[in-house]
Protein backbone atom coordinates (compact mmCIF):
# COMPACT_ATOMS: atom_id res chain seq x y z
CA UNK A 1 0.00 0.00 0.00
CA UNK A 2 1.37 3.48 -0.83
CA UNK A 3 2.80 5.19 2.26
CA UNK A 4 0.61 8.29 1.89
CA UNK A 5 -2.57 6.26 2.36
CA UNK A 6 -4.20 5.77 5.75
CA UNK A 7 -6.99 3.48 4.52
CA UNK A 8 -7.31 1.43 1.36
CA UNK A 9 -10.56 -0.36 0.66
CA UNK A 10 -10.47 -2.84 -2.21
CA UNK A 11 -13.69 -4.17 -3.72
CA UNK A 12 -15.24 -4.53 -0.28
CA UNK A 13 -18.49 -6.42 0.14
CA UNK A 14 -20.13 -7.23 3.44
CA UNK A 15 -23.07 -9.59 3.45
CA UNK A 16 -24.73 -11.11 6.45
CA UNK A 17 -27.73 -13.15 7.32
CA UNK A 18 -30.35 -11.84 9.72
CA UNK A 19 -33.07 -13.86 11.36
CA UNK A 20 -36.66 -12.80 10.71
CA UNK A 21 -37.89 -14.69 13.77
CA UNK A 22 -39.47 -12.53 16.47
CA UNK A 23 -37.40 -14.21 19.19
CA UNK A 24 -34.13 -16.06 18.72
CA UNK A 25 -34.40 -18.62 21.49
CA UNK A 26 -33.28 -22.20 22.00
CA UNK A 27 -36.92 -23.08 22.63
CA UNK A 28 -37.96 -21.79 19.19
CA UNK A 29 -34.99 -23.53 17.57
CA UNK A 30 -35.98 -26.86 19.14
CA UNK A 31 -39.63 -26.34 18.15
CA UNK A 32 -38.61 -25.58 14.56
CA UNK A 33 -36.34 -28.62 14.45
CA UNK A 34 -39.12 -30.89 15.76
CA UNK A 35 -41.52 -29.56 13.11
CA UNK A 36 -38.77 -29.80 10.46
CA UNK A 37 -39.12 -26.10 9.72
CA UNK A 38 -36.27 -23.85 8.65
CA UNK A 39 -35.45 -20.54 10.30
CA UNK A 40 -36.74 -17.58 8.29
CA UNK A 41 -33.69 -15.52 7.36
CA UNK A 42 -32.77 -12.76 4.98
CA UNK A 43 -29.43 -11.93 3.40
CA UNK A 44 -28.41 -8.30 3.83
CA UNK A 45 -25.88 -6.87 1.40
CA UNK A 46 -24.74 -4.03 3.62
CA UNK A 47 -21.74 -3.00 1.46
CA UNK A 48 -21.38 -3.88 -2.23
CA UNK A 49 -18.07 -3.79 -4.10
CA UNK A 50 -16.76 -0.58 -2.57
CA UNK A 51 -13.29 0.66 -3.49
CA UNK A 52 -11.80 3.73 -1.84
CA UNK A 53 -8.48 5.28 -0.80
CA UNK A 54 -8.18 7.70 2.11
CA UNK A 55 -4.87 9.57 2.41
CA UNK A 56 -3.23 10.52 5.73
CA UNK A 57 -4.31 13.89 7.10
CA UNK A 58 -7.63 13.96 5.29
CA UNK A 59 -11.17 14.18 6.59
CA UNK A 60 -13.60 11.96 4.74
CA UNK A 61 -17.31 12.49 5.23
CA UNK A 62 -19.84 9.77 4.49
CA UNK A 63 -23.44 10.68 3.74
CA UNK A 64 -26.36 8.46 2.90
CA UNK A 65 -29.82 7.48 4.03
CA UNK A 66 -30.54 4.97 6.77
CA UNK A 67 -29.52 1.49 5.66
CA UNK A 68 -26.91 2.82 3.22
CA UNK A 69 -24.18 0.74 4.88
CA UNK A 70 -22.26 3.65 6.45
CA UNK A 71 -21.98 2.19 9.95
CA UNK A 72 -21.18 -1.29 8.60
CA UNK A 73 -18.40 0.22 6.49
CA UNK A 74 -17.00 2.07 9.51
CA UNK A 75 -17.07 -1.09 11.62
CA UNK A 76 -15.24 -2.97 8.90
CA UNK A 77 -12.53 -0.27 8.73
CA UNK A 78 -12.21 -0.57 12.53
CA UNK A 79 -11.83 -4.36 12.26
CA UNK A 80 -15.04 -4.98 14.20
CA UNK A 81 -16.77 -6.70 11.27
CA UNK A 82 -15.13 -9.01 8.80
CA UNK A 83 -15.35 -8.45 5.02
CA UNK A 84 -17.26 -11.03 3.01
CA UNK A 85 -15.22 -10.16 -0.08
CA UNK A 86 -12.37 -7.79 -0.81
CA UNK A 87 -10.15 -6.32 1.87
CA UNK A 88 -9.43 -3.28 3.99
CA UNK A 89 -5.89 -2.14 4.74
CA UNK A 90 -5.43 0.31 7.57
CA UNK A 91 -2.15 2.11 8.23
CA UNK A 92 -2.20 3.47 11.77
CA UNK A 93 -3.75 3.23 15.20
CA UNK A 94 -7.53 3.54 15.16
CA UNK A 95 -9.78 5.20 17.68
CA UNK A 96 -13.51 4.88 17.28
CA UNK A 97 -16.69 6.50 18.39
CA UNK A 98 -19.28 4.37 16.66
CA UNK A 99 -21.80 4.25 19.50
CA UNK A 100 -22.22 6.79 22.27
CA UNK A 101 -21.35 5.90 25.83
CA UNK A 102 -19.19 3.08 24.65
CA UNK A 103 -18.07 0.60 27.26
CA UNK A 104 -19.34 2.77 30.05
CA UNK A 105 -20.56 1.06 33.19
CA UNK A 106 -23.14 3.47 34.68
CA UNK A 107 -22.38 2.38 38.25
CA UNK A 108 -18.72 3.40 37.95
CA UNK A 109 -17.26 6.90 38.03
CA UNK A 110 -16.25 8.82 34.92
CA UNK A 111 -12.59 8.30 35.88
CA UNK A 112 -13.03 4.50 36.10
CA UNK A 113 -14.83 4.49 32.76
CA UNK A 114 -12.05 6.49 31.11
CA UNK A 115 -9.57 3.85 32.32
CA UNK A 116 -11.72 1.03 30.91
CA UNK A 117 -12.28 2.84 27.60
CA UNK A 118 -8.56 3.56 27.28
CA UNK A 119 -7.51 -0.01 28.07
CA UNK A 120 -10.05 -1.41 25.59
CA UNK A 121 -8.58 0.80 22.88
CA UNK A 122 -5.09 -0.53 23.59
CA UNK A 123 -3.51 2.17 25.79
CA UNK A 124 -1.58 1.25 28.93
CA UNK A 125 -2.31 2.49 32.46
CA UNK A 126 0.42 5.16 32.43
CA UNK A 127 -0.82 6.65 29.15
CA UNK A 128 -4.38 6.72 30.47
CA UNK A 129 -3.37 8.25 33.81
CA UNK A 130 -1.67 11.08 31.88
CA UNK A 131 -4.82 11.73 29.87
CA UNK A 132 -7.59 11.42 32.47
CA UNK A 133 -7.59 15.07 33.59
CA UNK A 134 -7.21 16.26 30.01
CA UNK A 135 -10.26 14.16 29.00
CA UNK A 136 -12.33 15.47 31.94
CA UNK A 137 -11.38 19.04 31.03
CA UNK A 138 -12.20 18.54 27.34
CA UNK A 139 -15.57 16.98 28.19
CA UNK A 140 -16.23 20.11 30.30
CA UNK A 141 -17.61 18.07 33.20
CA UNK A 142 -18.70 20.21 36.18
CA UNK A 143 -16.38 20.14 39.21
CA UNK A 144 -16.15 16.77 40.93
CA UNK A 145 -18.32 14.94 38.36
CA UNK A 146 -15.34 12.96 37.11
CA UNK A 147 -15.44 10.96 40.36
CA UNK A 148 -19.22 10.49 40.43
CA UNK A 149 -21.04 7.49 38.91
CA UNK A 150 -21.77 7.96 35.22
CA UNK A 151 -25.48 7.27 35.87
CA UNK A 152 -25.64 10.72 37.51
CA UNK A 153 -24.50 12.41 34.27
CA UNK A 154 -26.84 14.25 31.92
CA UNK A 155 -27.04 12.84 28.38
CA UNK A 156 -24.94 15.77 27.16
CA UNK A 157 -22.19 15.06 29.69
CA UNK A 158 -22.29 11.38 28.76
CA UNK A 159 -21.91 12.16 25.06
CA UNK A 160 -19.16 14.73 25.63
CA UNK A 161 -17.21 12.25 27.75
CA UNK A 162 -17.50 9.58 25.02
CA UNK A 163 -16.24 12.02 22.41
CA UNK A 164 -13.43 13.25 24.65
CA UNK A 165 -12.22 9.67 25.24
CA UNK A 166 -12.22 8.91 21.50
CA UNK A 167 -10.28 12.03 20.45
CA UNK A 168 -7.81 11.88 23.31
CA UNK A 169 -6.39 8.48 22.43
CA UNK A 170 -3.95 10.14 19.97
CA UNK A 171 -5.31 8.06 17.11
CA UNK A 172 -3.76 8.02 13.66
CA UNK A 173 -7.23 7.33 12.31
CA UNK A 174 -10.39 8.52 14.03
CA UNK A 175 -13.71 6.96 13.04
CA UNK A 176 -16.77 8.92 14.17
CA UNK A 177 -20.40 7.99 13.73
CA UNK A 178 -23.04 10.61 14.56
CA UNK A 179 -20.88 11.77 17.42
CA UNK A 180 -21.24 15.48 16.95
CA UNK A 181 -24.86 15.54 17.96
CA UNK A 182 -23.64 14.88 21.51
CA UNK A 183 -22.96 18.39 22.73
CA UNK A 184 -24.30 21.91 22.46
CA UNK A 185 -23.11 24.52 19.94
CA UNK A 186 -20.07 25.48 22.06
CA UNK A 187 -18.97 21.86 22.42
CA UNK A 188 -19.54 21.24 18.72
CA UNK A 189 -17.19 24.13 17.91
CA UNK A 190 -14.64 22.74 20.37
CA UNK A 191 -14.89 19.28 18.85
CA UNK A 192 -14.41 20.76 15.34
CA UNK A 193 -11.34 22.55 16.64
CA UNK A 194 -9.95 19.32 18.10
CA UNK A 195 -10.54 17.48 14.84
CA UNK A 196 -8.79 20.20 12.87
CA UNK A 197 -5.82 19.85 15.24
CA UNK A 198 -5.78 16.11 14.61
CA UNK A 199 -5.73 16.75 10.86
CA UNK A 200 -2.89 19.25 11.23
CA UNK A 201 -0.92 16.44 12.87
CA UNK A 202 -1.53 14.33 9.73
CA UNK A 203 -4.11 12.21 11.46
CA UNK A 204 -7.04 10.96 9.43
CA UNK A 205 -10.71 11.27 10.23
CA UNK A 206 -13.65 9.42 8.72
CA UNK A 207 -16.98 10.82 9.80
CA UNK A 208 -20.53 9.66 9.23
CA UNK A 209 -23.05 12.40 9.75
CA UNK A 210 -26.62 13.24 8.95
CA UNK A 211 -25.78 16.85 9.83
CA UNK A 212 -24.70 17.83 6.31
CA UNK A 213 -23.24 21.14 7.49
CA UNK A 214 -20.68 19.12 9.44
CA UNK A 215 -19.58 17.39 6.25
CA UNK A 216 -19.20 20.64 4.30
CA UNK A 217 -17.51 22.48 7.18
CA UNK A 218 -15.05 19.84 8.23
CA UNK A 219 -14.39 17.39 5.42
CA UNK A 220 -12.09 17.76 2.43
CA UNK A 221 -13.63 14.79 0.60
CA UNK A 222 -17.03 13.16 0.85
CA UNK A 223 -18.67 10.00 -0.40
CA UNK A 224 -22.35 9.24 -0.80
CA UNK A 225 -23.50 5.70 -0.17
CA UNK A 226 -26.84 4.24 -1.15
CA UNK A 227 -28.00 0.70 -0.35
CA UNK A 228 -24.44 -0.46 0.24
CA UNK A 229 -22.94 0.97 -2.95
CA UNK A 230 -20.79 4.01 -3.55
CA UNK A 231 -22.87 6.53 -5.53
CA UNK A 232 -20.40 9.38 -5.75
CA UNK A 233 -17.12 10.68 -4.40
CA UNK A 234 -15.91 14.25 -4.59
CA UNK A 235 -15.84 17.66 -2.99
CA UNK A 236 -18.11 17.79 0.08
CA UNK A 237 -20.30 20.64 -1.20
CA UNK A 238 -20.98 18.87 -4.51
CA UNK A 239 -21.73 15.56 -2.83
CA UNK A 240 -24.03 17.18 -0.29
CA UNK A 241 -25.85 19.12 -3.06
CA UNK A 242 -26.35 15.91 -5.07
CA UNK A 243 -27.49 14.06 -1.97
CA UNK A 244 -29.96 16.80 -1.04
CA UNK A 245 -31.30 16.78 -4.59
CA UNK A 246 -31.77 13.03 -4.30
CA UNK A 247 -33.60 13.46 -1.00
CA UNK A 248 -35.95 15.97 -2.60
CA UNK A 249 -36.40 14.32 -6.00
CA UNK A 250 -35.73 10.70 -5.10
CA UNK A 251 -33.66 9.82 -8.14
CA UNK A 252 -30.00 8.85 -8.19
CA UNK A 253 -27.50 10.62 -10.50
CA UNK A 254 -27.59 9.41 -14.11
CA UNK A 255 -24.01 8.14 -13.89
CA UNK A 256 -24.83 5.97 -10.83
CA UNK A 257 -25.02 2.80 -12.92
CA UNK A 258 -21.44 3.42 -14.12
CA UNK A 259 -20.01 3.68 -10.61
CA UNK B 1 0.13 15.55 3.17
CA UNK B 2 3.33 14.18 4.71
CA UNK B 3 3.07 11.91 7.66
CA UNK B 4 4.01 13.66 10.89
CA UNK B 5 7.20 12.96 12.78
CA UNK B 6 6.86 10.24 15.34
CA UNK B 7 4.02 8.61 13.48
CA UNK B 8 4.54 4.88 13.79
CA UNK B 9 2.63 3.09 11.04
CA UNK B 10 0.88 -0.03 12.05
CA UNK B 11 -0.58 -1.79 9.06
CA UNK B 12 -3.56 -4.00 9.60
CA UNK B 13 -5.22 -5.99 6.86
CA UNK B 14 -8.82 -7.13 7.27
CA UNK B 15 -9.80 -9.92 4.90
CA UNK B 16 -12.49 -12.59 4.84
CA UNK B 17 -11.55 -15.56 6.99
CA UNK B 18 -10.59 -18.34 4.63
CA UNK B 19 -10.78 -20.96 7.33
CA UNK B 20 -13.39 -20.09 9.91
CA UNK B 21 -10.70 -19.08 12.40
CA UNK B 22 -8.74 -15.81 12.19
CA UNK B 23 -4.91 -16.12 12.33
CA UNK B 24 -4.41 -17.43 15.87
CA UNK B 25 -0.93 -16.11 16.69
CA UNK B 26 -1.85 -12.41 16.15
CA UNK B 27 -5.09 -13.07 18.05
CA UNK B 28 -3.26 -14.52 21.06
CA UNK B 29 -0.65 -11.71 20.94
CA UNK B 30 -3.41 -9.10 20.91
CA UNK B 31 -5.17 -10.94 23.74
CA UNK B 32 -1.98 -10.90 25.80
CA UNK B 33 -1.24 -7.23 25.03
CA UNK B 34 -4.67 -6.21 26.28
CA UNK B 35 -4.76 -8.47 29.33
CA UNK B 36 -4.72 -5.38 31.58
CA UNK B 37 -8.16 -4.55 30.18
CA UNK B 38 -9.49 -7.90 31.42
CA UNK B 39 -7.96 -7.54 34.88
CA UNK B 40 -9.16 -3.96 35.32
CA UNK B 41 -12.62 -4.83 33.99
CA UNK B 42 -12.77 -7.63 36.59
CA UNK B 43 -11.67 -5.24 39.34
CA UNK B 44 -14.16 -2.55 38.34
CA UNK B 45 -17.02 -5.04 37.87
CA UNK B 46 -16.32 -6.35 41.35
CA UNK B 47 -16.33 -2.79 42.68
CA UNK B 48 -19.59 -1.95 40.86
CA UNK B 49 -21.27 -5.12 42.11
CA UNK B 50 -20.83 -4.23 45.78
CA UNK B 51 -21.01 -0.43 45.44
CA UNK B 52 -24.66 -0.13 46.47
CA UNK B 53 -24.51 -2.79 49.17
CA UNK B 54 -24.24 -1.63 52.78
CA UNK B 55 -22.13 -4.61 53.77
CA UNK B 56 -20.01 -4.25 50.60
CA UNK B 57 -17.34 -6.86 50.19
CA UNK B 58 -18.30 -8.58 53.46
CA UNK B 59 -20.75 -10.43 51.20
CA UNK B 60 -17.77 -12.11 49.55
CA UNK B 61 -17.30 -14.00 52.86
CA UNK B 62 -20.91 -14.10 54.04
CA UNK B 63 -22.26 -15.49 50.77
CA UNK B 64 -20.17 -18.69 50.66
CA UNK B 65 -20.55 -19.19 54.41
CA UNK B 66 -24.35 -19.01 54.28
CA UNK B 67 -24.38 -21.16 51.15
CA UNK B 68 -22.28 -23.78 52.92
CA UNK B 69 -24.61 -23.69 55.91
CA UNK B 70 -27.69 -24.17 53.72
CA UNK B 71 -26.25 -27.18 51.92
CA UNK B 72 -24.90 -28.63 55.16
CA UNK B 73 -28.38 -28.51 56.66
CA UNK B 74 -29.78 -30.08 53.49
CA UNK B 75 -27.35 -33.00 53.44
CA UNK B 76 -27.45 -33.65 57.18
CA UNK B 77 -31.26 -33.68 57.17
CA UNK B 78 -31.47 -35.88 54.06
CA UNK B 79 -28.63 -38.21 55.01
CA UNK B 80 -27.64 -37.85 58.65
CA UNK B 81 -24.58 -39.66 59.88
CA UNK B 82 -22.12 -40.80 57.21
CA UNK B 83 -18.63 -42.18 57.35
CA UNK B 84 -16.67 -39.00 58.00
CA UNK B 85 -15.82 -38.13 61.61
CA UNK B 86 -16.67 -34.81 63.33
CA UNK B 87 -17.09 -31.86 61.04
CA UNK B 88 -15.09 -33.40 58.17
CA UNK B 89 -18.26 -33.80 56.13
CA UNK B 90 -18.87 -30.04 56.35
CA UNK B 91 -15.24 -29.35 55.39
CA UNK B 92 -15.55 -31.56 52.31
CA UNK B 93 -18.81 -29.88 51.38
CA UNK B 94 -17.50 -26.35 51.87
CA UNK B 95 -14.30 -26.63 49.86
CA UNK B 96 -16.10 -28.59 47.13
CA UNK B 97 -18.83 -25.98 47.02
CA UNK B 98 -16.37 -23.07 46.89
CA UNK B 99 -14.35 -24.67 44.09
CA UNK B 100 -17.52 -25.61 42.20
CA UNK B 101 -18.89 -22.06 42.52
CA UNK B 102 -15.58 -20.64 41.28
CA UNK B 103 -15.92 -22.67 38.07
CA UNK B 104 -19.68 -22.11 37.87
CA UNK B 105 -19.29 -18.32 38.23
CA UNK B 106 -16.74 -18.37 35.39
CA UNK B 107 -19.40 -20.03 33.23
CA UNK B 108 -22.51 -18.08 34.23
CA UNK B 109 -20.91 -14.62 34.30
CA UNK B 110 -18.90 -15.40 31.16
CA UNK B 111 -22.04 -16.56 29.34
CA UNK B 112 -23.55 -13.10 29.80
CA UNK B 113 -20.39 -11.13 29.10
CA UNK B 114 -20.83 -10.77 25.33
CA UNK B 115 -24.49 -9.77 25.27
CA UNK B 116 -23.87 -7.42 28.21
CA UNK B 117 -20.84 -5.86 26.50
CA UNK B 118 -22.91 -4.75 23.50
CA UNK B 119 -21.75 -1.14 23.13
CA UNK B 120 -18.12 -2.03 23.69
CA UNK B 121 -18.38 -4.72 21.02
CA UNK B 122 -20.10 -2.38 18.56
CA UNK B 123 -17.47 0.27 19.08
CA UNK B 124 -14.07 -1.36 19.34
CA UNK B 125 -12.10 -4.18 17.81
CA UNK B 126 -10.40 -6.32 20.43
CA UNK B 127 -10.25 -10.05 21.10
CA UNK B 128 -13.75 -10.69 22.42
CA UNK B 129 -12.49 -13.59 24.56
CA UNK B 130 -11.18 -10.88 26.92
CA UNK B 131 -14.73 -10.36 28.20
CA UNK B 132 -15.36 -13.93 29.46
CA UNK B 133 -11.71 -14.00 30.58
CA UNK B 134 -12.37 -10.97 32.72
CA UNK B 135 -15.30 -12.85 34.30
CA UNK B 136 -12.97 -15.77 35.07
CA UNK B 137 -10.57 -13.37 36.82
CA UNK B 138 -13.44 -11.83 38.78
CA UNK B 139 -14.65 -15.30 39.80
CA UNK B 140 -11.15 -16.14 41.03
CA UNK B 141 -10.99 -12.87 42.99
CA UNK B 142 -14.29 -13.79 44.61
CA UNK B 143 -13.01 -17.31 45.36
CA UNK B 144 -9.94 -16.06 47.28
CA UNK B 145 -11.85 -14.85 50.40
CA UNK B 146 -13.46 -18.29 50.71
CA UNK B 147 -10.08 -19.85 51.61
CA UNK B 148 -9.83 -18.14 55.04
CA UNK B 149 -13.52 -19.01 55.58
CA UNK B 150 -12.68 -22.67 54.94
CA UNK B 151 -9.65 -22.57 57.25
CA UNK B 152 -11.71 -20.90 59.98
CA UNK B 153 -14.46 -23.54 59.75
CA UNK B 154 -11.82 -26.29 59.73
CA UNK B 155 -10.12 -25.01 62.89
CA UNK B 156 -13.41 -24.25 64.65
CA UNK B 157 -14.70 -27.72 63.73
CA UNK B 158 -11.60 -29.35 65.19
CA UNK B 159 -12.00 -27.33 68.39
CA UNK B 160 -15.69 -28.26 68.73
CA UNK B 161 -15.37 -31.87 67.51
CA UNK B 162 -11.83 -33.19 68.10
CA UNK B 163 -12.43 -36.20 65.81
CA UNK B 164 -12.60 -33.85 62.79
CA UNK B 165 -9.83 -34.68 60.29
CA UNK B 166 -7.36 -31.79 59.94
CA UNK B 167 -4.41 -32.58 57.72
CA UNK B 168 -1.15 -31.09 58.99
CA UNK B 169 1.18 -29.27 56.62
CA UNK B 170 2.09 -31.45 53.66
CA UNK B 171 3.82 -30.80 50.36
CA UNK B 172 0.72 -32.25 48.70
CA UNK B 173 -0.90 -28.86 49.21
CA UNK B 174 1.25 -27.73 46.28
CA UNK B 175 -1.36 -29.46 44.11
CA UNK B 176 -3.85 -26.74 45.05
CA UNK B 177 -2.67 -24.18 42.43
CA UNK B 178 -2.82 -26.95 39.80
CA UNK B 179 -6.41 -27.80 40.80
CA UNK B 180 -7.49 -24.14 40.73
CA UNK B 181 -5.85 -23.50 37.36
CA UNK B 182 -7.61 -26.56 35.89
CA UNK B 183 -10.95 -25.46 37.42
CA UNK B 184 -10.49 -21.92 36.04
CA UNK B 185 -9.50 -23.09 32.55
CA UNK B 186 -12.39 -25.58 32.41
CA UNK B 187 -14.81 -22.87 33.55
CA UNK B 188 -13.41 -20.35 31.05
CA UNK B 189 -13.60 -22.87 28.19
CA UNK B 190 -17.23 -23.65 29.00
CA UNK B 191 -17.96 -19.92 29.37
CA UNK B 192 -16.76 -19.44 25.77
CA UNK B 193 -19.29 -22.04 24.58
CA UNK B 194 -22.23 -20.56 26.51
CA UNK B 195 -21.29 -16.94 25.73
CA UNK B 196 -21.42 -17.79 22.01
CA UNK B 197 -24.69 -19.69 22.36
CA UNK B 198 -26.20 -16.77 24.25
CA UNK B 199 -25.49 -14.43 21.33
CA UNK B 200 -27.53 -16.68 19.03
CA UNK B 201 -30.16 -17.85 21.53
CA UNK B 202 -30.97 -15.33 24.23
CA UNK B 203 -32.63 -17.86 26.54
CA UNK B 204 -29.37 -19.83 26.95
CA UNK B 205 -28.66 -18.27 30.34
CA UNK B 206 -32.10 -19.31 31.59
CA UNK B 207 -31.32 -22.89 30.63
CA UNK B 208 -27.88 -22.51 32.19
CA UNK B 209 -29.49 -21.95 35.61
CA UNK B 210 -30.90 -25.49 35.49
CA UNK B 211 -27.80 -26.97 33.86
CA UNK B 212 -25.54 -25.68 36.63
CA UNK B 213 -27.91 -26.92 39.34
CA UNK B 214 -27.99 -30.43 37.87
CA UNK B 215 -24.24 -30.17 37.30
CA UNK B 216 -23.67 -29.55 41.00
CA UNK B 217 -25.82 -32.50 42.09
CA UNK B 218 -23.84 -34.72 39.70
CA UNK B 219 -20.52 -33.43 41.09
CA UNK B 220 -18.75 -34.78 44.18
CA UNK B 221 -19.73 -31.81 46.32
CA UNK B 222 -22.75 -32.97 48.31
CA UNK B 223 -21.47 -36.55 48.22
CA UNK B 224 -18.04 -38.18 48.45
CA UNK B 225 -16.24 -39.51 45.34
CA UNK B 226 -15.64 -42.76 47.27
CA UNK B 227 -19.39 -43.27 47.74
CA UNK B 228 -19.85 -44.14 44.05
CA UNK B 229 -20.01 -47.84 43.22
CA UNK B 230 -19.67 -49.80 39.97
CA UNK B 231 -20.79 -48.07 36.78
CA UNK B 232 -21.75 -44.94 38.69
CA UNK B 233 -18.04 -44.10 38.93
CA UNK B 234 -18.28 -42.88 35.36
CA UNK B 235 -19.97 -39.75 36.78
CA UNK B 236 -16.54 -38.62 37.94
CA UNK B 237 -15.14 -38.73 34.41
CA UNK B 238 -17.98 -37.53 32.16
CA UNK B 239 -18.42 -34.46 34.35
CA UNK B 240 -15.98 -31.67 33.31
CA UNK B 241 -15.43 -30.82 36.99
CA UNK B 242 -15.46 -34.43 38.23
CA UNK B 243 -11.66 -34.92 38.35
CA UNK B 244 -11.06 -31.39 39.71
CA UNK B 245 -13.56 -31.83 42.54
CA UNK B 246 -12.25 -35.32 43.40
CA UNK B 247 -8.79 -33.77 43.55
CA UNK B 248 -10.10 -30.90 45.71
CA UNK B 249 -11.51 -33.22 48.34
CA UNK B 250 -8.39 -35.41 48.30
CA UNK B 251 -5.88 -32.61 48.74
CA UNK B 252 -7.77 -30.05 50.87
CA UNK B 253 -9.62 -32.43 53.20
CA UNK B 254 -7.36 -35.49 53.38
CA UNK B 255 -3.99 -33.85 52.58
CA UNK B 256 -3.25 -36.70 50.15
CA UNK B 257 -1.43 -36.58 46.83
CA UNK B 258 -3.22 -36.99 43.48
CA UNK B 259 -3.13 -40.19 41.50
CA UNK B 260 -2.19 -40.19 37.83
CA UNK B 261 -5.70 -40.75 36.52
CA UNK B 262 -7.07 -37.74 38.44
CA UNK B 263 -4.23 -35.51 37.21
CA UNK B 264 -4.82 -36.69 33.65
CA UNK B 265 -8.58 -36.18 34.03
CA UNK B 266 -8.07 -32.57 35.23
CA UNK B 267 -5.70 -31.78 32.35
CA UNK B 268 -7.82 -33.46 29.67
CA UNK B 269 -11.04 -31.71 30.67
CA UNK B 270 -9.29 -28.32 30.88
CA UNK B 271 -7.69 -28.86 27.44
CA UNK B 272 -10.93 -30.13 25.88
CA UNK B 273 -13.00 -27.23 27.30
CA UNK B 274 -10.45 -24.68 26.04
CA UNK B 275 -10.12 -26.22 22.59
CA UNK B 276 -13.85 -26.71 21.99
CA UNK B 277 -14.81 -23.40 23.62
CA UNK B 278 -11.97 -21.51 21.94
CA UNK B 279 -12.83 -22.82 18.47
CA UNK B 280 -16.56 -22.25 18.90
CA UNK B 281 -16.08 -18.70 20.22
CA UNK B 282 -13.22 -17.36 18.10
CA UNK B 283 -14.61 -18.71 14.84
CA UNK B 284 -17.84 -16.78 15.48
CA UNK B 285 -16.71 -13.66 17.29
CA UNK B 286 -16.63 -11.46 14.16
CA UNK B 287 -20.33 -12.22 13.89
CA UNK B 288 -21.12 -10.86 17.36
CA UNK B 289 -21.34 -7.20 16.28
CA UNK B 290 -24.09 -8.15 13.82
CA UNK B 291 -26.04 -10.38 16.18
CA UNK B 292 -26.01 -8.11 19.23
Amino acid sequence: MPEELAIRIENLSITYKVSLEAKRTLKNAVMRASLKQKERTRMIEAVKGLTLDVPHGSVLGIVGSNGAGKSTLMRCIAGILSPTEGRVIVNGKISTLLALGVGFNPALSGRDNIILGGLASGLNMEEIADKTDEIAAFAALPDGFIDLPVRTYSSGMYGRLSFAVAVSMTPDILLLDEALSAGDAAFKEKSFERMRELCAEARTIVIVSHALATVTDLCDTAIWMHKGALVAKGKPQEIVDDYLKFLNVGSLPSNYEDM
Amino acid sequence: MPVNEGFVPKIQVFEPHRASLPPLIPYIKEFWTRRAFATELARFSDKAEYLDSRLGKVWLVLNPLLLGLVYYLVVTIIRPGGTLPGMTRLDHLLIGLFTFYFAQNCVTAGALSITAGGRLILNQAFPRALLPFSCAIQSFQQFIPTIPVYIFVLVAGKWAYPTTIVPGWTWHFLWIPFILICAGITGFGLALVFATLNVYFRDTTKLLTYITRIWMYLSPVLWLPSSLRGNMKILLWVNPLGPVLSATSRVWVSGESLNKSTILGCILWAAAAMMIGGYFFISRERDFAIRI
